[in-house]
């Protein structure tokens, strides 16, 4: 018997295996709200700061608050993408340290896959929330002019995006393969790269702006949509980029995965 | 073409050298050595649809390593690998789709869910015909008994409730070969023997190839017609068992129960190769002696006349040894491998 | 006294055992506070002054809040949760310990550890943005190091109570994260209380979470002096007794509740 893994039975299997992780997590109602509330929270804190700092200044380098409000909830909605639906990538060190690996690579189903629906991170819903009424928020005060291209232009960035995210969570969780001794803190650290990409990439230095569009692209998350939604020169067409370093990324991180899975010892050994 | 076929089959783990103290560690984080360390060196394997092979060998010899490499786990570091003509690390989906595997301590099922549906998912997964997972579904629940549990999910399951779980996720699919790595480990024997009972069961019905490593010598002699032993890494027998029991069990012990103690027993066997004269340590001096021979240097009768022209022999028994003995003396590095090859290759 | 030095002891060890987790923690704060400081950066091109702040002042602030968040920092903190998380509160139980007792000294012990490598970073960032200003006179020096060694068991105190609380969940994190956010935004960790208009610096204020960075921060800059500095060391330690207490209080109902789980 030849298995054909269709897109349509991935899609299949990705919902057979999410919902029983959601079932399973029902079992544990507390932490689910605790972890939506956390989540929430951390970020109503993140968009006080940011009022607070735009209470005593007009704008940073011409940008206005809504604008940064833009790019910060960015972020955050595609950390909340990453955990509601891709959260198993955090659970990789887990995955290699325990040998659990094993019994995903004897099934016929891609590996990729198995490893998404290893958990789901409710804070994400938290996230996606806030995230996604600070975004809408933003959009009025800000001048866009809707008409299909942009339309078209903002789907495609937001895929983009939230792509970009979820290869780099699986990229830099790789690293259980190499480092197997440090916790999750190298996946963590580049998480934190992600701290650059919530403000204008112009206050930083060329170093960090070539790290954080290049190297780990989290300004394709949020700067770079931001900067060609809202037509700001000389950014504006390096939305059009997004998928292109959507495929770049997500190449890189299979690779990587890929290359792990050859170093993969199991565990007792 | 044979079912599984390996050659010179390797796989090196990696094991980073670390030196001590924070200044290593910083150091570490930059250069960093490594000492290899071999796990399978050059193993060649064939095994034929439809056989049963155990797959034994101490802690750490290479079993599981074997193992893996063959469901498509491990990727090996050198040697070649065919299962059902697939390369397992290479076509791995093709090759998970025809095989099962228990890993011993290590569930296959989901953590939080009933077995049920943890079954109904590896339906989804491995694509299995509506009509075959219900054949399939009321046979294992009736010969693994397990009706009472598959409304638990796993984590409320006993060991040995999981373990028949286990076996019922990685056979739900029919599938050509199962490895079972350590399937009995920890259990009841009420247990060990219901699984022993499917495990032959799907054998003999579906003609389903297994290669088991174990610990428990009854699973061997209960399930497997074939043995290889494995020890650092390399095949040191692999033959029928019954061959190895008759190449082995050359020695005899005769315990013999005497109306007085016979003084100097030994020297009556002077003259005989091999024969020693054991006395049980609790008894020292008092009536009974235990005799161990060759039974093709000497004769049992011969040991017993010599005994009984020296004093009233009450009663005597002889055992010859059993296969765990003679693994465990392999294990133990008692009989060097260079015998054991020798008496593989004498009766294959 | 003794047992509770050694088990710091043991826990600057297992810090050191863990160091490359540790160092590597350590980098991942040190991002966020490199995206702060481009970000006050940007914001004070073309000011002198920001609700009383001088750029020189910010980076100096900017720096003492790392060391403030190094310390007592997500390692230590994850140790006291994870106790409780995976049972083994019980094996506490089984020794002739104080848990409270023996967490502070673990705690304690790591900070050390994070103290000696949050300066080395911060020495580091210093030597290259050259922004570090301390108290010039030995009276307000003094007084500045009371009161960061005093934020400590003031951070101790609502670490300790928010641990507590994983005995009524199965997960730690999301205690943890809720915690953080309430801290940083309250103790003035994300943005000096300054600048907060005026309800919310007063609400902040009559909270303990101030005393963790706003105390040691307003005495280091010399923008509290003399009296109202010791007026506000004093604030830190009613509120190091008062959670201490607190934390008691509710480590004897916690307990109850390890006996309802084990049945």
């Amino acid at each position: 018997m030849t298995i054909k893994n269709s897109p349509r039975r991935i899609l299949y299997l990705y919902w057979r295996l999410y919902s029983q992780q959601l079932k399973a997590m029902m079992e544990y109602s507390a932490d689910f709200y605790i972890m939506i509330g956390a989540a929430a929270l951390t970020q109503i804190t993140g968009f006080l700061f940011l009022w607070v700092v735009f209470s005593r200044i007009p704008d940073i380098q011409g940008w206005g608050l809504w604008e940064i409000a833009f790019m910060y909830a960015a972020i955050y909605v595609s950390e909340g993408f990453g955990s509601l639906f891709f959260e198993g990538t955090w659970r990789m060190l887990r995955l290699v340290n325990l040998g659990e690996l094993d019994r995903y690579l004897v099934r016929p189903v891609p590996i990729v896959l198995q490893i998404f629906c290893t958990g789901i991170g409710m804070n994400g819903l938290g996230n996606i929330v806030i995230g996604g009424a600070i975004i809408a928020m933003s959009l009025s005060p800000i001048d866009i002019v809707w008409n299909l291209q942009t339309i078209f232009m903002a789907l495609l960035m937001f895929a983009s995006a939230m792509t970009i995210r979820v290869a780099i969570n699986l990229a830099a969780n790789c690293s259980a393969f190499w480092i197997r001794s440090s916790g999750n803190a190298f996946p963590i650290m580049i998480h934190n790269l992600g701290e650059f990409a919530k403000y204008p990439i112009t206050i930083f230095s060329m170093g960090l702006q070539l790290l954080i569009s290049i190297v780990v692209p989290f300004a394709f998350v949020s700067f770079f949509p931001a900067a060609a939604l809202f037509g700001r020169e000389p950014w504006s067409w390096w939305g059009w980029l997004s998928p292109l370093v959507a495929a770049y990324f997500v190449g890189l991180a299979l690779l990587i995965l890929r290359i792990g899975l050859r170093r993969y010892e199991s565990a007792g050994n | 073409m044979s079912l599984i076929e390996t050659k010179g089959l390797r796989k090196v783990f990696r094991q980073a050298v670390k030196e001590p103290g924070l200044a290593g560690a910083v150091k570490h984080l930059f250069t960093q050595r490594y000492r290899d360390k071999s796990a399978v060196e050059g193993i060649d394997l064939t095994i034929e649809e439809g056989e049963t092979v155990a797959y034994v060998g101490p802690n750490g010899a290479g079993k599981s390593t074997t193992i893996k490499m063959l469901s498509g786990v491990l990727v090996p570091s050198g040697g070649e690998i065919r299962v059902d003509g697939l390369v397992p690390h290479k076509q791995r989906m093709e090759n998970a789709q025809r095989i099962g595997a228990v890993f011993g301590q290590r569930t296959q099922l989901w953590w939080d869910i009933p077995v049920r549906e943890s079954l109904g998912l590896l339906r989804d997964i491995y694509q299995v015909p509506p009509e075959t997972f219900k054949r399939n579904m009321d046979a294992f629940t009736e010969l693994l008994g397990m009706e009472d549990f598959l409304h638990l999910s796993a984590r409320k399951l006993s060991l040995g409730q999981r373990m028949r779980a286990d076996l019922a996720a990685a056979l739900l699919h029919d599938p050509k070969i199962v490895y079972l790595d350590e399937p009995t480990i920890g259990l009841d024997v009420a247990v060990k023997h219901r699984i022993r009972d499917f495990i032959k069961e799907m054998n003999r019905n579906k003609g389903t190839t297994m290669l088991l490593t174990t610990h428990d010598l009854g699973d061997i002699e209960d399930l497997c017609e074939r043995l290889i032993i494995i020890d650092q890494g390399r095949i040191i027998y692999d033959g029928k068992l019954r061959e190895v029991k008759d190449a082995f069990a050359r020695e005899r012990t005769i315990h013999m129960q005497l109306s007085s103690p016979i003084p100097e027993a030994e020297s009556l066997f002077r003259d005989l190769p091999d024969v020693r004269v054991v006395r049980p340590a609790e008894d020292q001096g008092a009536s009974s002696l235990s005799v161990r021979f060759d039974r093709f240097r000497c004769t049992a009768s011969d040991i017993v006349k010599r005994l009984m022209n020296r004093g009233e022999v009450v009663d005597f028994r002889i055992d010859e040894p059993s296969i765990e003995e003679i693994i465990r003396r392999v294990y133990e590095g008692q009989l060097d491998s260079e015998s054991l090859l020798l008496a593989g290759r004498g009766s294959a | 006294m003794k047992k509770y030095v050694s088990l710091a002891l043991c826990s600057m060890q297992n810090t050191l055992a863990y160091r490359l987790s540790f160092i590597l923690n350590f980098v991942a704060n040190f991002i966020g506070l490199i995206a702060m400081y481009c970000l006050w950066q940007a914001i004070y091109t073309g000011r002198a002054e920001l609700s009383g702040f001088t750029w020189g002042q910010m980076q100096s602030y900017l720096l003492i809040t790392f060391f403030v968040n190094s310390m007592l920092s997500y390692y230590s903190e994850s140790s006291i949760t994870n106790k409780i998380i995976d049972g083994s509160v019980m094996m506490d139980l089984l020794r002739p310990i104080q848990f409270q007792k023996a967490r502070l000294a673990e705690s304690l012990g790591s900070c050390v550890l994070e103290g000696l490598l949050s300066c080395l970073l911060i020495g580091l960032a210093a030597v290259f943005t050259l922004g570090i200003q301390l108290p010039n006179d030995a009276a307000t020096l003094l007084l500045f190091l009371f009161s960061m060694a005093s934020s400590i068991l003031v951070k101790f105190g609502i670490v300790y109570l928010s641990a507590l609380l994983c005995f009524w969940t199965t997960s730690g994190f999301g205690i943890y994260w809720a915690r953080t956010s309430i801290t940083n935004l309250l103790s003035g960790a994300l943005v000096p209380l300054a600048f907060f208009p005026s309800w919310l610096q007063s609400t902040a204020m009559l909270l303990p979470f101030q005393g963790i960075v706003n105390t040691p921060v307003t005495i280091g800059l010399g923008m509290t002096e003399g009296i109202e500095a010791l007026r506000l060391i004093g604030i830190q330690w009613v509120w190091i007794v008062l959670l201490w207490l607190l934390g008691k209080w509710m480590w004897s109902g916690a307990v109850r509740q390890i006996t309802i789980h084990g049945g």
